[in-house]
């Protein structure tokens, strides 16, 4: 491997006298490294941006040059170099003082808004983040990232969202390249995302690069930092209903740093005040990490994060369900033009329900365990071709559900629904191209092998889709590592940016996403007992063909940026049940999946204002999503669950002073799809719904202001503690948004039912009201 | 008890706030809704064929008196059932057999009805059931703590063997004074065997009584197709509109042609107790 590098290497450097500058970028203040940095050759638009690790390389003709290195948030740097051979510069850039000035602008700010070849890509400002209101006081990346356009919030009760038609379980949510499959932590009020320790959060929802794969609609990638490593530091904040504290920390100054984490909630103090029920809710977490440099061109990093909810009602009937992930990464540079990092993941999501009782207690624990190794590799090649390639393996274990008695008396014996094992190879290239001035390519491929393992006991049936004769024919045994069912599949990707004019650019991209883990969920909320499961004999990987096409535009020198994206997508075998499918603990749940095709497309439209006293952004997306699944509404086209036709955000923040900022925030979303009764018969003493069409009504629409001040006094200090208080206030106008709607027979206020019991009414169940919260945020 | 958990889950986390809201619905045309019952108790047997009705419809299911109701069974014997003329304007609907007249166990059995222009059919087998050996009682934990205002505290305990050689499927009903007893009205207490072991000592009832109330308790077999119908009526009667549960959907009902309802053919056992704490 190293001979053929050395050799590519060596055969472009002989074409002419080219030579390398590269680096890393870093925060001058904490030393973290900077993700996605623009490095622009002179006045033109050559150049690269950073890696994940912070890494640049540029290839050019001998020569003397001006580096011009950007990035929102920090003052432009501009380095003069003079490459007669390959040198190796590192940068530090000084964050940027508030601009309180509209009007006067220092040097020529390039924007990533209408050069970046990424289309479809939001990768969130977490100053600005900050500065939102924040729904209990906590600042929440996964709130944020439901305000872009093309993201749909799943609503209150979790922090799952739908991207550009797709389901919840189409998102790969990432924690420094390690999986987490619910990122809710106390029904969506918080997510698993700590905002302290996240350095970096980049949210894709089409023009897929192909070092990504697994999921049909988007993949969420987020980096924590590495640590200061320049000095100590505490950051913490006590909230209304949790708080959280962060060290951070040089080990050796320079080469080594670590960042510790944790956040618990307290609302067991609150909930006796709701309800007069002994109810328990409550959620932590831990993230935790350390860095440190070999020489010069070797960096380890070893990342760790737990976070567990737990929920229990009058100390009989308990759930609780985490994530936890732990990751350790080599970043090596071959040569300075040849990046690579290796990771080890190893990430457990599990969930645990129990019913305490004498005679029916049971305890049912379900999880889903993975190992990977992923090895990714970077060559800048020269100026105009940057080559990305490599290759990942993982190993996965779900155990679905095992059911046990608690109790020496239970009615129950154990029961355990079979394992299945997953072995997965992806190969991944692509090459990022520059093709004259104005027009850049990104073209590449996915290939991914999956492949469902022993050991197995795989069942056959006589109609695999009769979930009401389920008549078994035999057991297939499979050994350990012997393939039951493979999947092959190719993902092409393909991206352009055009440049028409410097400050406006058309860009268009295709992809192709195959996804082999599946989310068993049928309601829309997902709960964390929905089971995952892989690929195997009796469903199929889903698959999506996206295109999308936009075009982007710069006002005013860059201080505002305009999008408007249109997008198509295709997706077949998207996963879905048969009516009353039996979805908890069964054994045979194969014959309960019905497969079909979905359509989405939509339009979204963003702009974005980024420098001045009032910063913030819009955006609005108009969308359908249609599904079409043999079996299921009489195999007619209905709209899917995540269907939302209009969704509209505005947040802004206003900086009045140093000390002073306010925020708002509102958003609107046409009501989720709700299947609904057409009339009603009777059977037995029972009044019951008599439904026709699936999702054929619709929910009032959602619609929600929130508000929040942000004081800091003191700011003027050179004291090194800073504080900072936080006042918000969630759904200032306190409407009922409708969470869902049941009906029932018809109540009067004692509960008992009107007249002779046949009427019928519909309820609508709403979640939160105004909520309002101080939180006290400190760091020194 | 699995299949109640996203039902527990919901109503345990979102108790309260909620507001009645008006559904601006389409009409709709009635459909044909029968409810057919076989045992092997002679004078229990009956058909009632009725039709459905708009959502916000007030007043009972339109009944039909001019439905034609066979049966036979797998010899090929059949026997027809008559609508029951006397009677309340109650026992419209109502088509009775022979008198006398009952199921066997280990029979299977088709019933055909002729409504509305449509011939709708059904089969079901009568399955053997198992004898509620004892019951007992003693004061149930919750209302002892919290005493409910109607006095009914006490739980029932049933002691059974459940045959673990067959797949069985059960259809319970409480009877307290000799009337038909729900905890609530979209009540259905139905369950399966699967992962219950031979001895049930004493699982409580779900239902509860008060002193001197005499308990009643019948159990009846059921086919698999009998326990999804039940099961998919227990999920559309409680279902929270698909936010946590999935879709309503109608129940499966082993009818053809479209109608609604099911005709469910059980053997049944009893057992009465009589509380006195």
């Amino acid at each position: 491997m190293r001979i053929l590098i050395l050799f590519i290497f060596a055969c472009t450097n002989a074409i002419g006298q080219n030579f390398t500058v590269s680096g890393y970028i870093k925060d001058e203040d904490n030393g973290e490294e900077l993700i996605g940095v623009t490095v622009l050759v002179g006045e033109t638009t050559t150049g690269t941006t950073t890696n994940a690790y912070g890494f640049y390389s540029i290839t050019l003709p001998k020569g003397s040059y001006n580096l011009r290195f950007s990035y929102v948030g920090y003052r432009l740097q501009s380095i003069p170099i003079t490459l007669d051979q390959n040198i190796s510069r590192n940068i530090s850039l000084v964050t940027e003082a508030i601009d309180m000035d509209e009007v006067v602008i220092t040097g020529e700010r390039i924007d990533a808004n209408v050069t970046d070849l990424q289309m479809s890509k939001t990768k969130l400002n977490l100053a600005q983040v900050r500065k939102l209101p924040a729904v209990m006081g906590e600042v929440d990346i996964i709130k944020a990232i439901q305000l872009q356009p093309g993201v749909i919030s799943a609503g209150e009760g979790t922090s799952s969202f739908f991207v550009r038609g797709g389901s919840a379980d189409q998102n790969l949510i990432l924690i420094d390249e390690a999986p987490i499959y619910d990122p809710s932590h106390l029904f969506g009020l918080f997510s698993v995302f700590n905002a302290d320790v996240i350095k970096d959060s980049e949210l894709y929802r089409g023009g897929i690069p192909s070092r990504f794969g697994g999921r049909l609609s988007s993949i969420l990638e987020v980096r924590t930092k590495d640590g200061n490593n320049k000095e100590f530091g505490v950051t913490g904040g006590i909230g209304t209903l949790a708080s959280r504290l962060m060290i951070e920390g040089p080990i050796v100054k320079d080469k080594a740093s670590f960042i510790v984490s944790g956040r618990r909630s307290y609302t067991e103090i609150f909930t006796p005040l709701i309800s007069d029920q002994d109810n328990q809710v409550f959620f932590h977490d831990i993230n935790a990490k350390v860095n440190w440099k070999v020489k010069n061109n070797n960096r380890f990093f070893a990342a760790f994060y737990s976070g567990r909810d737990s929920f229990s009602f009058e100390d009989t009937f308990g759930f609780s369900w985490g994530n936890q992930t732990g990751t350790l990464r080599w970043n090596h540079l071959f040569s300075d033009r040849l990046f690579s990092n290796m990771t080890a993941i190893a990430s457990n999501f599990d969930y645990k329900l129990e019913l305490r009782d004498p005679v029916q207690g049971f305890s049912w624990k379900s999880n889903l365990r993975q190992f990977s190794v992923n090895t990714d590799l970077g060559f800048y090649i020269n100026t105009r071709n940057e080559l990305t390639f490599g290759y990942h393996v993982s190993y996965r274990e779900f155990q679905p559900g095992i059911i046990a008695p608690n109790t020496a008396g239970s009615v129950f014996y154990t029961v355990s629904i079979p394992r299945q094992y997953v072995f997965e190879n992806d190969l991944y290239v692509d090459n990022q191209q520059r093709i004259g001035e104005k027009l850049t390519l990104m073209y590449g491929a996915r290939l991914s092998i999956f492949q469902n393992i022993g050991p197995s006991d795989v069942t056959t049936y006589a109609d695999p889709q009769d979930n009401i004769n389920i008549v078994r024919t035999g057991v297939q045994h499979y050994d350990r590592f012997e393939p039951v069912k493979t999947y092959v599949n190719v993902e092409p990707r393909f991206s352009l940016r055009y440049m028409v004019t410097p400050a406006s650019s058309i860009k268009a991209s295709y992809n192709r996403m195959v996804q082999n883990t599946h989310l068993i969920a049928s309601g829309t909320v997902p709960i964390p007992f929905n089971t995952w499961n892989p690929s195997g004999p009796y469903l199929r990987p889903q698959l999506a063909d996206q295109i999308a096409l936009g075009y982007f535009q710069n006002l005013s020198r860059n201080r505002y940026e305009l999008s408007l994206e249109g997008f198509y997508k295709d997706m077949t075998d998207v996963t879905d049940f048969a009516d009353n499918a039996a979805l908890f603990f069964n054994p045979d749940l194969a014959v309960e999946f019905r497969q079909g095709d979905s359509q989405a497309m939509g339009m979204e439209f963003s702009a974005q204002k980024k420098q001045g006293k009032l910063t913030g952004f819009a955006s609005y997306t108009l969308s359908k999503v249609t599904r079409t699944i043999p079996g299921v509404n009489r195999g007619n086209p209905f709209p899917a669950n995540h269907d939302r036709r209009n969704v509209g955000n505005v947040a802004l923040t206003y900086d009045l002073s140093p000390g002073w900022s306010f925020g708002t925030i509102f958003t609107y979303s046409t009501g989720r799809p709700i299947t609904m009764p057409a009339g009603r018969y009777e059977y037995g003493p029972y009044n019951v719904d008599l439904v026709t069409t699936r999702n054929g009504y619709r929910l009032p629409a959602y619609h929600r202001l929130d508000l929040s001040a942000t004081f800091n006094p003191g700011v003027n200090r050179a004291r090194k503690w800073r504080g900072q208080w936080v006042l918000s206030v969630y759904n200032v106008y306190n409407r009922k948004n409708p969470f869902t709607i049941y009906t029932r027979t018809a109540e009067d206020e004692e509960g008992k039912p009107i007249g002779d019991g046949t009427q019928k009414e519909a309820r609508m169940i709403y979640l939160f009201p105004i909520l309002p919260s101080i939180t006290y945020n400190f760091k020194f | 008890m699995k299949r109640y958990l996203p039902i527990l889950m919901f109503s345990a986390l979102l108790s309260g706030c909620d507001v009645p809201i008006d559904l601006d619905l389409d009409q709709t045309p009635p459909e044909v809704t029968i409810e057919a019952l076989l045992t092997n108790r002679p004078g229990e047997p009956f058909v009632r064929v009725t039709l459905s009705v708009d959502f916000y419809y007030e007043g009972h299911a339109t009944r039909l008196n001019d439905a034609i109701v066979t049966l036979r069974n797998d010899l090929g014997q059949s026997v027809a059932f008559s609508h029951y003329a006397g009677g309340s304007a109650d026992s419209v609907g109502y088509y009775l057999p022979p008198e006398g007249f009952a199921g066997q166990v280990g029979r299977i059995y088709t019933l055909t009805v002729f409504a509305q222009g449509k011939t709708f059919e059904a089969t079901d087998s009568l399955k053997y059931v198992t004898s509620i050996d004892s019951l007992s009682y003693r004061p149930n934990r919750f209302a002892e703590q919290d005493p409910p205002s109607d006095g009914k505290t006490y739980e029932l305990l049933i002691y059974a063997k459940e045959p673990q050689e067959s797949k069985d499927y059960y259809l319970v009903k409480y009877y307290r004074n000799d009337s038909l007893t729900y905890n609530g009205d979209s009540d259905v207490y139905v369950l399966d065997d699967y992962g219950v072991g031979e001895n049930i000592d004493g699982v409580p009832s779900a239902v509860l009584y008060s002193d001197n109330d005499l308990a009643r308790i019948e159990m009846f077999s059921l086919t698999r197709e009998g326990f999804l119908f039940y099961n998919d009526l227990v999920t559309i009667m409680n279902s929270d509109g698909g936010m946590f549960s999935p879709p309503p959907a109608n129940p499966r009902t082993n009818f053809s042609n479209g109608a609604l309802g099911f005709f469910q053919v059980s053997a049944a056992s009893e057992r009465s107790i009589v509380v006195d704490y």
